[in-house]
């Protein structure tokens, strides 16, 4: 499997096929005497923009101190947690529980769902 | 070494500072519209107050947007006639053209009145008078134009 | 059956959805300026769009990807965040014109400001965003915009001689006003040739759930669509020429175009005029807010769909909320909605190359378009228009600003 060619940037989706953002980094571990291999992946913050230019990643690490749901908080899932790499990444995860989607509940709870016509249920999530 | 250093950024200071003269000569001359150019759209906004004119006696356009667009077309009639008569243009006498232009911005304002008014025989009497102003205009801009 | 439905409306939905402040304001300044001579760049920019559309929609349709998706896949974050900001920028200049648009074709007809106009049309663009499914504002929109086939109407009562206006379509250099000339035509290459409708058409393939098997649709709908659309353009300009460049009026504001039609059509000219350009302009506003939504949400990988209620893809609802609310400020303040008009046509031109460059290697790549990858002519054809506007942009823009 080519990284970039088929991993870096691709769509994700959690366990039932909800978007969850984009491969936007990978860790990888690399060994003394192993091959290097991905451990995780990484969404959003600072490494996505450090990735247009380090000096977005630096804005991106002092905002992210001040507010945000995800105080300085990078997204990482296990690359375990990977279940298939095809047109999407999908991923044996709940969105919510990541931590990847917390914008998107944010925003919904606290601008949309204010709104009148935003289609939010009192029963259930926003998202 | 440092004699040649020396010479060598003496020329590139000079090429610099004659590359910013020319600069700043070249986008000074362009900045304004000649006056063949200013005549052009003197004459564009008074066949525009014609063409409203006209529009407005066969009851094709509303009131309301005529007479505001008359107003427009006096305002900005007004702004470029005091550009162009700045800096007057040596082949016509800018008596003369300065009379011509005031009397067809007159013409132009009374129209706009007489719509509030709804005369609609006094203000067609407005409307020829400017068409004669027009030809006036036009023939001072050919005399413009010709000479170099 | 339903593809027959699917064609009418594809190419009725193009027709109705072609014009807005951009081409008409173009075509009008070119025809009243240069007479027939500028008709060469509609017909370039139009082939263009015809081309680019086709392969917006193709792309879509196999890949299942939409453009945003795809470049960003394809070239990674670092290139799609310049092709984000570029693109976003310019798109937000055209919505600043459309909002505009409207609000000149209300005061028109009303008397009142544009400036007054800027809230409730922003706020009516928003709430049809908003309410609104995308089949609704795709066809609703566009259907509406139908009226600008009054155009149309005027060029053939006013008589033009056809001859005439054949040789317009080949190009021609100019006898004078040279910079001028150019610029126009700049600017009308801009005005066709739109990025944001290729992003708008792309998204819009995979909302409606097209596969390969709508191929040759998509190629009869861009092609007569984006045609006939291109043909709406082009009586502007004749009726422009015909009405406006015998009087030696240049264009400059609304108000002078707004006297386009009242020769041809004495009675309804002035009204058709004005509801043409509102719902034409309407629909482009609601086609480049969901376009920019769109960058955002594909581009990062967020829920989208103009079919979800608004608080199930919260961040793409409140991109285009405040890009909405950001694009009034201009006109709050009676920035003159005809300039912006012009410098963003010009600037479309200038930054072209940014949206195609990507898009024309992603219409080569296997492993999204298998076998329906681009031929040679559709690869020759697009480059060749994209580097004379960019030339032509690169050259002329300077030269209009030295110019005033």
């Amino acid at each position: 499997m080519k990284l970039v060619r088929d991993v870096l940037d691709k769509e994700l989706l959690d366990r039932e096929e909800e978007p969850m953002g984009r491969v936007d980094g990978l860790v990888m571990h690399v060994g003394k005497n192993s091959q290097p291999r991905v451990t995780h992946i990484d969404i959003g913050g600072t490494v996505l923009w450090e990735r247009a230019h380090p000096f977005f990643g630096r804005l991106s690490r002092r905002l992210a101190r001040q507010w945000g749901p995800r105080r300085n908080e990078q997204v990482r899932i296990p690359w375990s947690r990977v279940e298939s790499v095809g047109r999407d990444i999908k991923l044996d995860v709940e969105a919510k529980g990541t931590g990847a989607i917390d914008w998107e509940i944010w925003i919904a709870r606290h601008i949309i769902e204010h709104i009148p016509g935003s289609g939010h249920k009192e029963a259930g999530d926003g998202h | 070494m440092n004699r040649v250093l020396g010479i060598g950024h003496n020329v590139n200071q000079v090429s610099v500072k004659r590359l910013l003269v020319i600069s700043v000569a070249l986008v000074a001359a362009c900045k304004f519209p000649t006056p063949a150019e200013q005549m052009d759209s003197l004459q564009s906004w008074l066949a525009t107050a014609g063409m409203v004119g006209d529009a407005w006696l066969r009851h094709t356009t509303p009131d309301k947007y005529s007479r505001q667009t008359l107003e427009l077309s006096h305002e900005t009639l007004l702004q470029l006639s005091s550009d162009l008569l700045r800096s007057p243009p040596h082949s016509v006498d800018s008596a003369t053209l300065d009379d011509v232009l005031t009397r067809s911005r007159e013409h132009v304002a009374r129209m706009a009145r007489l719509i509030e008014a709804k005369d609609a025989p006094d203000f067609a009497r407005q409307l020829d008078s400017l068409r004669v102003d027009e030809k006036v205009v036009k023939r001072l801009s050919d005399r413009i134009r010709s000479t170099p | 059956m339903k593809k027959m439905l699917y064609i009418t409306l594809g190419i009725i939905t193009s027709v109705g959805g072609f014009l807005e402040i951009g081409s008409v304001t173009t075509a009008a300044q070119g025809g009243a300026a240069f007479g027939y001579q500028l008709l060469w760049a509609i017909l370039l920019g139009t082939i263009c769009l015809i081309f680019l559309v086709e392969m917006s929609g193709r792309l879509s349709a196999v890949s299942k990807h939409t453009i945003v998706e795809a470049t960003r896949e394809r070239f990674g974050f670092p290139f799609f965040f310049i092709v984000l900001v570029g693109m976003v920028l310019i798109s937000f200049l055209v919505l600043v014109a459309e909002l505009g648009g409207i609000g000149l074709s209300l005061q028109i007809l009303t008397g009142i400001g544009f400036p007054w106009w800027a809230i409730p049309v922003s706020f009516v663009v928003w709430l049809l965003m908003w309410k609104g499914t995308f089949t609704l504002i795709e066809n609703g929109a566009s259907l509406l915009g139908l009226v600008t086939l009054s155009f149309v109407v005027a060029a053939v009562r006013l008589h033009p001689d056809w001859g005439n206006t054949a040789h317009g379509l080949l190009p021609s250099f100019p006898g004078d006003q040279k910079a001028r000339y150019w610029f126009l035509a700049v600017s009308i290459l801009g005005a066709s040739i739109s990025p944001y409708l290729m992003y708008f058409y792309s998204s819009g393939v995979i909302e409606d759930d097209w596969d390969e098997s709508y191929i040759p649709i998509n190629r009869f709908i861009s092609t007569f669509g984006m045609s006939l659309g291109g043909f709406l353009s082009m009586a502007v300009l004749v009726v422009a020429a015909l009405v406006f460049q015998p009087k030696g009026i240049n264009i400059e504001k609304f108000e002078q175009a707004s006297l386009l039609m009242t020769t041809a059509l004495p009675k309804w000219g002035f009204f058709l005029f004005a509801m043409s350009m509102l719902f034409a302009c309407l629909g482009a506003a609601l086609e480049i807010s969901l376009a920019i939504a769109y960058f955002f949400a594909q581009g990062f990988g967020w829920n989208w769909s103009e079919d979800l209620a608004p608080s199930r893809d919260a961040r793409f609802s409140f991109t285009y909320t405040i890009i909405i609310m950001f694009a009034a400020v201009p006109l709050l303040f009676g920035v003159d909605p005809i300039r912006v008009t012009i410098m963003s046509m010009a600037l479309t031109s200038a930054t072209l190359p940014l949206a195609i460059v990507p898009f024309l290697f992603l219409m080569n790549d296997p492993i999204y378009l298998g076998e329906h990858r681009n031929g040679w002519v559709s690869n020759t054809v697009v480059a060749i228009i994209v580097l004379i506007s960019f030339v032509l942009a690169v050259i002329s823009i300077p030269l209009e600003i030295i110019g005033g």
